[in-house]
């Protein structure tokens, strides 16, 4: 299970232009919607920007938190929200450890990153990539950016309303 | 009408009434919004004899029609009123996320009239919108007032604030956005003190829809193809303006001991590679933006230890150069304070640099200053002063006048030396090395300014684009930075094209330097995002209307063109130094061929009948 692929970003290249949310919110809902968006950008001073997106979790608690069973995960490792089931409860929010899924407000349905890479084509800083566990533990600077994201995790994974 | 937020706020700060308003798309197709939305309305509403400072100015906050869009460097808000630094048209703009994040609330612009008697500050929040007190921010700066506002309503608030400068009338107070960004000129960080407005904090989570959802991202792949692969682009993630020290000391452009010279002999410790090499962190973005010229930058130790967004190439040239100074840590944290206290930096720098040579002259002494030693270049003096100035210390309060007003105070023959156009501080171009500045610092309706017109396409080999914009018969006069010939022209139609750029709510980044986006393209940005069949032409024909619009409003406060006039000088004497030795701004013969190509009287230097006729502003004179 190592080889499940997430999208990460490096919040020290990340510049903050918020374009990777707005791709994905006219790609998916033909609007310009941060809140409709599967990824979010915090900025966090001193220089930090974090692009958050759903991490791909091994044992992916928000398939198990939803009541009706919504969640499940493709043979290709992709957690996908089934619509047709969803209804909004919002326990996979709650569920998620990283602030990844999100509820929107005009459908009432879970929407989450499924990894498609609209994003990750369109960063101009070029601050986004797909990547596995194995593969972010290779790249020399893991440590680095693991580390910030660990130090900032409260501020990051808060769920405040409308982020 | 798509992407736009599809109200107007408006708020009465003496009753507290708060009343939303839908977009006149009339108007919309007139003005635009952004820029040109402000100068009708306050046309219309800002009589002779109005006290900038007075409960009766009028100030608006508005976005433009493509801010919040996709299209590359999209972030930009316009904010205007009359003017306490000019007592004319004020106008000030600034990037970041506070103008989109108003989009997604649902509204296009905030107008405020009348004043509070206490503290206040207005809190929207998608359909919510209240007038909340604030006396707990009054005092606070720009930073405190950002942690404190975002701490009660979320993280998730863009905060829009003044500084301890714009509460204490500073006459060239910021106002502040997303902490460090800056529509920094005119004053217009004092009205909002003069009304007890402290901020404007906004939360939006609605959405914006866009005339052609199905073809937008393919649209906006191209436009974003053609700004990264512009040549400019990797220069400016890499220095922002930064870099500008350098090149402008190599034309002799770099305003230096108060636009005595254009070169500066510490121009290489105040430098973009000076920075990059040891204190820059980050490249920043606003929102949208390709272009990432935003600076974070640290000073790990010493006196002027600091970590936050600054400089700017403004900021090189006002608190370094202009001020004989080559402490480049001084610089950087000179910038942050100023942020800090809600300052426009080119005043700031260009009303100690006026201070600086007049001690320097023997006009003002320690009696003056109260023991402070205004040597050219001391980066202590520079910095105690920008403190002093925020709060009226002092000295420190004269100077918050500005340096023409200070002059006045003064006396002595200190007035010689000030470097303004109406009232405001001339940016960092010496104009005597690239005459075009010269002419857009006073025919600009702010008062000087370079950012009105922005006239750079005679600044670094732009030929292709002359000839593409005017045509190959201007070339080469108009492409070279000391022939005066033809800068009347490029001028005029800058001046259209970046007030109609400003009303869109684009960037001049990508639209003017680099000249990568146009009339055409803007047209069908419009038509994309929303959904309006505006041709080039048009949208030159509204930049025109706005520009003659902003020059009857400040006719109406007495200008002609006995006003458009430089220091001199800057007309009469020549650069003694450096690459431009020798040249003056010839500027009667470019004003005589301005108005010309305006349509603008020659003698007052207003809007003829016929021009205002073709513009539909026959009503309005």
């Amino acid at each position: 299970m190592t080889q499940l692929k997430f999208v990460f970003g490096d919040p020290e290249i990340c510049s903050g232009c918020m374009i990777c949310a707005n791709v994905c919110s006219m790609y998916y809902f033909k609007v310009i919607s941060p809140t409709r968006s599967r990824v979010r950008v915090m900025r966090i001073e001193p220089a930090l920007d974090f692009p958050l997106f759903c991490r791909n979790c091994k044992d992916a608690p928000c398939i198990d938190a939803c009541p009706e069973r919504a969640l499940s995960r493709t043979s290709k490792g992709i957690v996908i929200v089934n619509n047709s089931k969803c209804n909004g409860t919002g326990m996979c929010v709650k569920a998620c450890p990283y602030n990844a899924i999100h509820i929107n407000p005009d459908t009432g349905k879970a929407i989450k990153c499924i990894q498609c890479g609209q994003c990750v084509d369109r960063c101009p800083a070029d601050a986004l990539f797909l990547t596995t566990d194995e593969d972010l533990a290779n790249r020399e600077d893991e440590g680095r950016m693991m580390e910030l994201y660990e130090k900032h995790k409260e501020e990051l994974y808060s769920k405040e309303e409308g982020f | 009408m798509f992407g736009v937020g599809g109200e107007v706020i408006w708020v009465n700060l003496t009753t507290g009434s708060i009343e939303k308003r839908p977009i006149d798309e009339d108007m919309v197709r007139k003005y635009l919004l952004g820029a040109g939305y402000l100068s009708r309305v306050l046309y219309d509403m800002i009589p002779v004899g109005t006290d900038p400072l007075g409960k009766d100015n009028v100030l608006g906050f508005a976005t433009g029609l493509l801010t919040g869009s996709m299209f590359p460097q999209s972030s930009r808000h316009v904010i205007a009123a009359l003017s306490p630094l000019t007592n004319i048209w004020g106008e000030s703009h600034a990037a970041g996320f506070w103008g989109a994040e108003l989009k997604l609330a649902g509204y296009d612009a905030i107008m405020f009239t009348g004043a509070s008697s206490v503290p206040m500050y207005l809190h929207i929040e998608d359909a919510k919108v209240e007038l909340l007190d604030a006396s707990h921010l009054w005092g606070k700066d720009v930073f405190e007032t950002d942690d404190m506002i975002r701490k009660t309503h979320g993280k998730r608030c863009r905060v829009l604030s003044i500084g301890q400068a714009g509460e204490n009338l500073v006459r060239f107070a910021a106002i502040m956005n997303d902490r460090d960004r800056a529509s920094a000129r005119s004053g217009l960080g004092a009205v909002m003190g003069s009304k007890k407005l402290k901020a404007i904090s906004v939360k939006g989570t609605g959405k914006i829809e866009v005339a052609d959802p199905k073809n937008y991202l393919k649209r906006m792949d191209e436009f974003y193809e053609r700004m990264l692969s512009n040549a400019f682009t990797p220069g400016r993630v890499k220095y922002g303006t930064t870099s500008l020290v350098e090149l402008m000391q190599h034309i002799g452009r770099l305003p230096s001991y108060n636009m005595r010279q254009g070169v500066f002999e510490g121009y290489d410790k105040i430098s973009g590679d000076a920075i990059n090499e040891k204190y820059l962190v980050k490249a920043r973005s606003d929102w949208s933006c390709l272009q990432r010229c935003g600076r974070y930058t640290a000073v790990r130790s010493g006196p002027y230890s600091f970590e936050g967004g600054a400089p700017e190439f403004e900021t090189q040239s006002a608190m370094g150069s202009r001020c004989g100074n080559d402490n480049l840590e001084s610089v950087l944290f000179g910038h942050h304070l100023a942020n800090q206290y809600g300052i426009d930096t080119i005043s700031l720098g260009g009303t100690i640099s006026w201070a600086m040579e007049a001690w320097d002259e023997g006009l003002i002494t320690a009696e003056d200053t109260g023991g402070i030693d205004l040597s050219w270049g001391n980066d202590d003096t520079i910095i105690k002063l920008t403190k002093m100035i925020a709060l009226r210390e002092g000295f420190g309060d004269i100077l918050a006048e500005g340096s023409e007003r200070a002059a006045q105070r003064i006396g002595r023959g200190t007035n010689k030396f000030v470097m303004t156009v109406k009232k405001q501080e001339i940016a960092g171009q010496e104009p005597r090395a690239q005459k075009s500045m010269g002419l857009a610092a006073v025919t600009a309706a702010r008062g000087a300014d370079h950012l009105y017109g922005f006239p750079v396409l005679d600044e670094a080999g732009f030929d292709e684009d002359i000839k593409k914009r005017f045509g190959e018969e201007y070339l080469p006069e108009m492409a070279d930075r000391l022939n005066p010939k033809y800068k009347g022209i490029m001028v005029k139609e800058c001046e259209d094209f970046m007030v109609m750029v400003e009303s869109v709510g684009l960037c001049k980044y990508g639209t003017q330097i680099p000249p990568e986006f146009y009339y055409d393209d803007v047209a069908l940005a419009l038509k994309v995002h929303n959904g309006l069949d505006l041709t080039g032409a048009d949208l030159q024909e509204i930049g025109e209307r706005i520009v003659n619009l902003n020059r009857l409003f400040n006719a109406r406060f007495g200008v002609t063109r006995k006003d458009d006039c430089l220091p001199d000088r800057l007309t009469k004497v020549k650069a003694p130094l450096g690459p431009s030795a020798g040249e003056v701004v010839e500027l009667d013969q470019m004003l005589d061929e301005y108005y010309s190509v305006r349509g603008w009287d020659q003698v007052t230097g207003l809007p003829l009948k016929e021009t205002l006729e073709r513009l539909g502003l026959e009503n309005d004179n």
